[in-house]
């Protein structure tokens, strides 16, 4: 099945988006950004997802499990997970691989595997030698941000940023605490109010920088709806609110199937689901099939689908 | 397929470089015959070849000031094919969006190059290959570069005219961050941040090897660029075979010293002239086209009159 196919009156989901993820998949088990690209963690994660979550899971049983399957794989020997199949160090997807695998209840050794290097990975902003650098630089007014906080990576050591504290921050709150390592509570506390620190006057998030030289720094959906999500136990929070006022004044601008698909899982889960997704979702893959991506098409898939069980759980 | 065993010439055993300079005032100008029209006094190697775009797409700008304005990039995509490129991509990984079919449909870039499906390469979640950095001046030693690049045979650096509130500007060389994947370094992009700015723009530039450079300095910025700053009218565009010639040559534009700017004092030792005696200068002066850009006080020092 093409994902150029045109929807026509059928379902979107059924007909067209579920079918290019299922045919996407490579033969190692894994899914590429695109169909016919190498396997790469994060799409196969959210591949994963959106077949799991769909209502005809038992069709896509044997997907699932190689998909699961390619990923156990894909762990490091530090208990971290590379983007790319030879890839040597881990980053910002071992959050992503640990969601995926719990969520099918997969592989939770090598979950807890995961968290535990979750737990001892530190931004470069922590250390010693960073706080003491930055504190004699001449530049250290020109970001405001409280560097005390710290959040997760993209990277081993480099700064906190919005959207890989929010996949941790998300992880941590599905996965039992059983499975949780040592200081995990800690870290998830530093990593919420680093949030809340690095959020833009007036609600919303960027990647996070809120003010550079004095300007306020824009916000930006993608950014927004994952820490959003991941401070869904905190919604009464004036913060929470002003943000998702800015996502709902902001929905109907969005130009983008990947943005518009989380913004309406983010409001879906904070129980103000805005109307005609699917009408929505059609008329912007009809503009340029998503780009064959992956990760669109998932997401895509996860939003028309049933509410996940990772979106609105409680912290346990 | 772009040669990745190519050596790093000092500069002093390099032939002098071209960089033009033209007039533009609108974005509404024929700049698909003004282009093509220069570009033909380069004679450049592109028949038959695959020829990618690299513009400068950061993010949703609702002045039209932070971005290549997709009408420069359209006449470019024209010119190249109109001179014989079998294939033009335009290729683009932004460092602040992850949305980049969202940017781009925000920006309207279908409007002056056509349907996107074919024509656009997002390359934040390309293919890539480990490929060893031909310099070692940042802490990087080998970088992860898309495989569309790699398999491209004439890559044009597109940036916007535009200051920078840590590397002092932002032109071709730097615009060339943008090929590196974020899903191998973030959005934004920042291990290259924490491998050293203005070195990892060296090593990136004596990697990838930009071929050609059009900077889009119709309306440009200046202040607290590359986002945040203020639009300023350069009324220009500027075209050249050797990306440091054009970035020093839009630097002495915008009346800042591109000797006193780190990065591009280090990139004319290795990657291209800095010097204007080695800068064949070609359409307008420099002197006919100066406009003062304001920077940051931070960078006060880069200014001619300082």
């Amino acid at each position: 099945m093409s994902i150029s196919r045109a929807p026509g009156r059928g379902s979107l989901l059924q007909d067209v988006l579920l079918p290019f993820l299922h045919k996407g998949q490579n033969e190692d088990g894994g899914w590429g950004y695109r169909q016919g690209h190498r396997s790469s963690s994060e799409p196969t994660c959210w591949a994963i997802e959106a077949l799991g979550n769909s209502q005809r899971t038992g069709d896509f049983k044997s997907a699932i499990e190689r998909g699961c399957r390619w990923l156990s794989q894909m762990q490091l020997p530090d208990g971290s997970w590379p983007s790319f199949a030879g890839q040597r160090t881990g980053s910002w997807v071992t959050a992503l691989a640990c969601l995926a695998l719990y969520e099918r209840r997969e592989s939770l050794d090598r979950v807890a595997q995961g968290l535990l290097w979750l737990c001892k990975e530190r931004p470069g902003e922590g250390g010693l030698w960073w706080r003491l650098r930055h504190q004699l630089s001449r530049r250290r007014s020109l970001v405001r941000q409280d560097s005390s906080l710290v959040g997760w990576s993209w990277t081993p050591g480099t700064a906190s940023w919005v959207e890989p504290t929010s996949y941790s921050l998300l992880v941590f709150r599905n996965v039992p605490e059983q499975l949780h390592p040592h200081g995990a509570r800690n870290r998830r506390e530093l990593g919420e109010r680093m949030l809340y620190d690095r959020m833009c006057a007036g609600g919303g998030w960027n990647s996070g920088n809120p003010l550079v030289y004095g300007v306020a720094g824009e916000p930006r959906v993608i950014p927004t709806v994952w820490a959003l999500l991941a401070l869904e136990g905190h919604s009464d929070r004036p913060e929470n609110c002003a943000s998702l006022g800015w996502l709902e004044r902001n929905y109907r601008q969005i130009r983008g199937p990947g943005s518009l698909a989380l913004a309406y899982l983010c409001l879906r889960a904070y129980n103000r689901p805005p109307l005609d997704l699917e009408r929505d979702v059609k008329r912007l893959y009809e503009t340029n099939h998503f780009f064959r991506d992956t990760l669109v098409t998932a997401w895509a898939s996860i939003a028309l689908g049933p509410q996940s069980k990772w979106v609105g759980a409680p912290a346990k | 397929m772009r040669d990745a065993n190519h050596f790093v010439l000092p500069s002093f055993d390099r032939p002098p470089s071209r960089v033009a300079i033209r007039r533009a005032s609108h974005y509404e100008d024929d700049l698909a015959a003004l282009i093509s029209e220069t570009l033909l006094e380069f004679k450049l190697p592109i028949q038959g070849k695959t020829v990618l775009l690299k513009p400068n797409f950061v993010e949703a700008d609702a002045k039209g000031v932070i971005n290549t304005h997709p009408a420069v990039v359209g006449a470019a995509r024209e010119s190249f094919l109109r001179l014989g490129a079998q294939k033009v991509i335009i290729a683009e990984g932004p460092g602040h969006e992850r949305d980049t079919e969202g940017l781009v449909e925000m920006i309207a870039l279908k409007d002056y190059v056509g349907p996107l499906s074919n024509t656009f390469v997002d390359l934040n979640v390309d293919d890539i290959q480990l490929v060893p950095t031909r310099t070692r001046a940042s802490k990087l030693k080998e970088l992860y570069l898309p495989e569309t690049l790699l398999n491209s045979d004439f890559v044009v650096s597109m940036p916007k005219l535009k200051t920078h509130h840590w590397a002092g500007v932002t032109l071709s060389l730097k615009n060339m961050f943008g090929v590196l994947p974020g899903n191998c370094y973030g959005w934004p992009k920042n291990l290259l941040h924490w491998a050293g700015l203005t070195r990892s723009i060296l090593d990136i530039n004596s990697t990838v090897r930009p071929d050609f450079a059009i900077v889009d300095g119709i309306v440009g910025m200046e202040g607290n660029g590359p986002i945040q700053g203020t639009p300023k009218s350069g009324g220009i565009i500027v075209l050249g075979d050797d990306p440091v010639a054009v970035d020093a040559t839009c630097t002495r534009i915008m009346a800042l010293v591109p000797e006193r700017v780190g990065y591009l004092a280090n990139a004319g030792l290795l990657l291209g002239h800095l010097k204007e005696d080695k800068i064949q200068q070609l359409g307008e002066s420099v002197t006919s086209v100066r406009t003062p850009f304001q920077v940051l006080d931070e960078f006060g020092r880069l200014r001619a009159d300082a």
